[in-house]
């Protein structure tokens, strides 16, 4: 049957599609945007309409119709060079839907809806995609272990932390998100820290994270939602590299205290392959401290290239979620009993040390 | 100088009739001035005062209007001599442009004054409710998502207003402390927008182009006017001591608010040391305060919880309600009608007569 249909025909016949789906949507949009202007003509006297020649309009919309032909026509020529798929169609279509939905969510006007931490559901999940990729391709992630998380109602995760940019959190919310039979999301805390950064406070909080302190993580864990806290903090992510998968001291014990509090199980989380992204071969305190940032890491590739020192190595990743510890079977005042709030803490921590050292075995090497 | 020596406590002064002797302090303001209307409604009221350097704005009834400022020596006479028992401080600026020594004077010294009149043994007081903000807790991206009455003392602000209002709030305190007899009520009311007189937050929601902190978008939580005179006249009807933080339910982020007021935004203020930034706006013409200037840098927001388990009662009006309503006030026209006005100037007039007769 494969036989009847070259390969040829069948790249021209997926075009084809494209295109039709393409112009569809772009009749659908322009469409939208007349509605919209007459729904509300306050906002139309703002927007004068600039005096632009019908002929530059029409290219402008038929822009990404062209440009895709363009790709299209390529790809055709490199398979017929080269006799393999060069440029992937099913990508380029996952690339066009991604940008066509993030234009869509940019225009959502009062449409848009974000939490009370200001978390927008609905922008973080078309990012997903991307994520994805990382999760799949880059890293290769292998997660074991969904199971312990409950498909609804609270919980406290719990994971170590490494590696200077906490891609270690993105990978837990994706895998949550992706492999999980209801997929959720998790809430993160991040060090307070950042939350004074243009761009990536703006980018934590729309994405669901928010600000590292016990009265967040109750409040959330309150209604009922995923928690995800890195105990470690700054420390675990600045370790050396001699220093990896060896955890840190688990801050004071404050995230058993919370989970006891809100009567949560804690999850505890181990992942690997979260070390090797950046090894950190030393750390410049000075400059640190005149930029306010944790640490300034020096790793094989930062700073000496500048921004694409920043791109993560390609290390293969394991992340293990463990049995809960049922925290939420306690007595809500055994918060304030610190011996067991110490002894749970320590219950966690040992938990996630050894699932380092089994998952370190299961995996063959750094990068593979 | 004596009573006798002010016409207006002299003819503010009434035989004795049953029922609570009020003090509203700033009622030439929106909160003030709608309180006192309030109040007088009320049938276990039996006379309330009003005390400003400004005539008020609003058509008062039964209020006794007292042209004068928070003096102490001019409150001791008042508060014993008009056997006032509920003083409600609303003439404290919280969102205005007042220079930074002005409103110290206001705040911190005037509310000094008003308390050492309202203390002492035979003080006839027995419940104060004062007006605070939630500028108290300063604006910090490092904060806790909803703020708590008791992290105000632990937020490290260097802002003016926020430390006067911290310092006021310790004269509170201090007062509590040695007047137990007295309900103190502290509260600390959520940013305005004002419907009848805008705020600087207000008119910056009313820019043609609305500029932004480039790279911030804050969440965002607003308190209703309605709301505002609704907290205070609970509290200044029933004793319910303590802080709390009247402030509306839910958050906008500023690009939504910004969205909802369909104007378009600017992200072209510099982030850090907004001094910057507040001097580039007053030269385009807009003078914007440095409190708010934090606060559209990295918001903040309150819990109301506390508010709702004392006076079981949650501000109506969530902050996107409150955005919409002010908004749609804009549309409206003038906030003051004529019969309004008419009847506004009728009673100055009234006043005026009785201030001549008593000087008589």
């Amino acid at each position: 049957m494969g036989e009847l249909i070259s390969p040829e025909d069948r790249t021209r016949h997926q075009l084809g599609l494209l295109y039709s789906d393409v112009n569809a949507e772009l009749r659908r949009r322009s469409s939208n945007g007349h509605r919209n202007g007459s729904q509300r003509p306050a906002r139309a006297r703002v927007r004068l309409p600039a005096p632009v020649p019908d002929a530059i309009e029409k290219l402008k919309a038929e822009l990404p119709v062209l440009a895709l032909q363009a790709v299209g026509e390529l790809s055709l020529r490199l398979r017929r060079l080269t006799g393999r798929d060069v440029i992937d169609l099913a990508t380029m279509m996952a690339m066009v839907q991604f940008i066509s939905q993030q234009a869509e969510l940019a225009n959502r006007g009062e449409a848009m809806q974000v939490d009370d931490f200001g978390f927008d559901q609905e922008w973080t999940e078309s990012l997903l995609p991307i994520f994805r990729w990382i999760y799949r391709h880059y890293w290769r992630v292998e997660t074991t272990g969904l199971e312990n998380v409950p498909a609804e109602g609270r919980a406290l995760l719990v994971s170590n932390h490494a590696g200077v940019l906490p891609w270690d959190g993105a990978m837990i919310k994706t895998a949550l998100m992706e492999e999980h039979d209801h997929p959720r999301h998790a809430r993160a805390l991040i060090a307070q820290f950042f939350f004074g950064l243009p761009y990536l406070s703006w980018f934590l909080r729309r994405t669901g994270q928010t600000v590292g302190h016990p009265d967040d993580s109750v409040r959330l864990l309150e209604r009922d939602q995923l928690v995800l806290v890195f105990p470690e903090g700054v420390k675990g992510t600045g370790k050396p590299w001699s220093e990896r998968y060896r955890l840190r001291r688990f801050g004071r014990g404050g995230y058993a205290q919370v989970a006891l509090r809100a009567q949560a199980p804690i999850i505890p989380i181990s992942v690997v392959g979260s070390e090797e992204i950046y090894p950190m071969l030393g750390d410049l305190g000075a400059i640190a401290k005149l930029t306010g940032f944790p640490y300034f890491p020096i790793t094989p590739l930062f700073p000496w290239l500048g921004l694409l020192g920043t791109l993560p190595l390609p290390s293969k990743w394991r992340i293990q979620f463990h049995a809960p510890v049922r925290t939420d079977l306690m007595p809500p005042d055994a918060a304030d009993d610190q011996n067991l709030v110490m002894t749970v803490s320590d219950q966690v921590r040992d938990t996630i040390q050894q699932g380092l050292y089994d998952n370190l075995k299961l995996r063959r090497g750094i990068f593979y | 100088m004596d009573l006798e020596d002010r016409p207006e406590i002299a003819a503010a002064r009434r035989p004795a009739r049953k029922g609570h002797r009020v003090l509203v302090t700033g009622v030439s303001h929106y909160l003030g001035g709608e309180l006192a209307r309030r109040l007088e409604t009320r049938d276990d009221v039996a006379a309330v005062y009003g005390l400003d350097i400004d005539d008020p704005k609003v058509a008062l009834e039964r209020t006794e209007f007292l042209h004068a400022d928070t003096r102490h020596s001019l409150l001791t006479k008042l508060v014993r001599g008009l056997a006032v028992d509920i003083v409600v401080h609303c003439a404290v600026l919280t969102e205005g442009r007042t220079p930074a020594r002005a409103m110290h004077e206001t705040n911190v010294i005037g509310t000094m004054n008003l308390l050492a009149a309202c203390s002492g043994s035979g003080s006839p007081v027995r419940r104060v409710v004062i007006k605070s903000s939630v500028a108290v807790y300063g604006c910090e991206p490092y904060a806790p998502s909803f703020l708590r009455e008791s992290m105000a003392e632990s937020a490290q602000v260097g802002e003016f207003l926020a430390n006067d209002l911290r310092e006021m709030e310790q004269l509170v305190q201090d007062f509590h402390v040695r007047n137990p007899a007295a309900t103190v009520t502290t509260l600390r009311l959520g940013r305005r927008l004002g419907m009848r007189e805008l705020t600087p937050l207000g008119e910056y929601f009313l820019l043609s182009r609305v500029p932004t902190f480039n790279g911030l978008d804050p969440r965002l939580q607003l308190l209703h006017d309605e709301d505002a005179v609704e907290a205070q006249y609970r509290a200044a009807v029933a004793d319910h001591p303590g802080v709390y933080n009247v402030a509306g339910d839910g958050i906008l982020l500023l690009s939504q608010a910004i969205k909802l007021a369909g104007r378009p935004q600017l992200p072209v203020l510099f982030p850090f040391w907004r001094a910057i930034a507040r001097a580039q706006l007053k030269a385009t013409g807009f003078d914007l305060p440095a409190a708010i200037a934090d606060f559209l840098a990295y918001g903040c927001v309150v819990d109301i919880d506390p508010l709702e388990a004392e006076f079981g009662w949650r501000p109506p009006h969530t902050t996107r309600d409150t955005l919409r309503d002010f908004l749609a006030r804009d549309d409206a026209g003038p906030p003051t009608s004529g019969p309004q006005e008419y009847e506004l100037s009728q009673y100055l007039q009234r006043r005026r007569r009785l201030a001549a007769g008593a000087r008589r």
